[in-house]
């Protein structure tokens, strides 16, 4: 799971947050601290994409 | 004598925020329980050091925006966290040390109001393992 940092007070902004020892990280995705990277590999998903068909040769 | 002078640019983080602009006062107590260790021969009382039992109260206004001091807060009440309070913005050294208090616990979130005044928040962190990180 990964997090990028949304405030200032954090870090600079869109940085990886990479969270140490002790910090509450719910905390700070519900205060808008952080955001949770939202990463999508599963097989159901690439599926999903439109398929074109190729115009056939005349 | 040797003195410090906390002016405006001490730091304060609360579970990895900084929260210095909002804050008007640090107190930091690090204590250790003092266990009895005299026995028979001695001729005055002796002690050892005992468990830790730290605690750091923080002096907030109570800023309701958008990560400020009530979002920083609002979700670490009944739960452990890190703060850290350094005289300086500068790097950790020997001088301007990092006083780290990792999983401490915050177990009340009393917001102060009156008519005409800021609003203000004192929050006060209990345990947790203290170490002062120095470089």
């Amino acid at each position: 799971m990964r997090f990028f940092i949304a405030s200032e007070r954090l870090g600079k902004i869109g940085d990886l947050y990479t969270p140490k020892d002790g910090i509450n990280i719910d905390a700070l995705l519900a205060g808008g601290f952080i955001v949770q990277a939202e990463v999508s590999t599963t097989e159901e998903e690439k599926s999903a994409k439109p398929k074109y068909k190729k115009a056939p040769k005349e | 004598m040797a003195t410090s002078t906390y002016l405006s640019s001490p730091v304060v983080t609360v579970n990895a925020v900084d929260l210095s602009d909002q804050c008007t006062g640090a107190t930091v107590n690090i204590n250790y329980d003092q266990l009895e260790a005299t026995a028979f021969g001695d001729s005055s009382r002796k002690y050892v050091s005992g468990l830790g039992s730290h605690s750091v109260t923080l002096d907030f206004y109570a800023s309701f925006a958008a990560t400020e001091t009530w979002a920083t807060l609002k979700s670490l009440v009944g739960t452990s966290t890190n703060v850290i309070v350094k005289p300086t913005t500068g790097a950790d050294s020997a001088t301007n040390p990092g006083l780290t208090f990792t999983g401490t616990f915050l177990a009340a979130l009393p917001v102060v109001t009156s008519l005409g005044a800021l609003g203000t928040i004192s929050v006060t962190f209990n345990g947790g393992v203290y170490t002062s990180d120095e470089s």
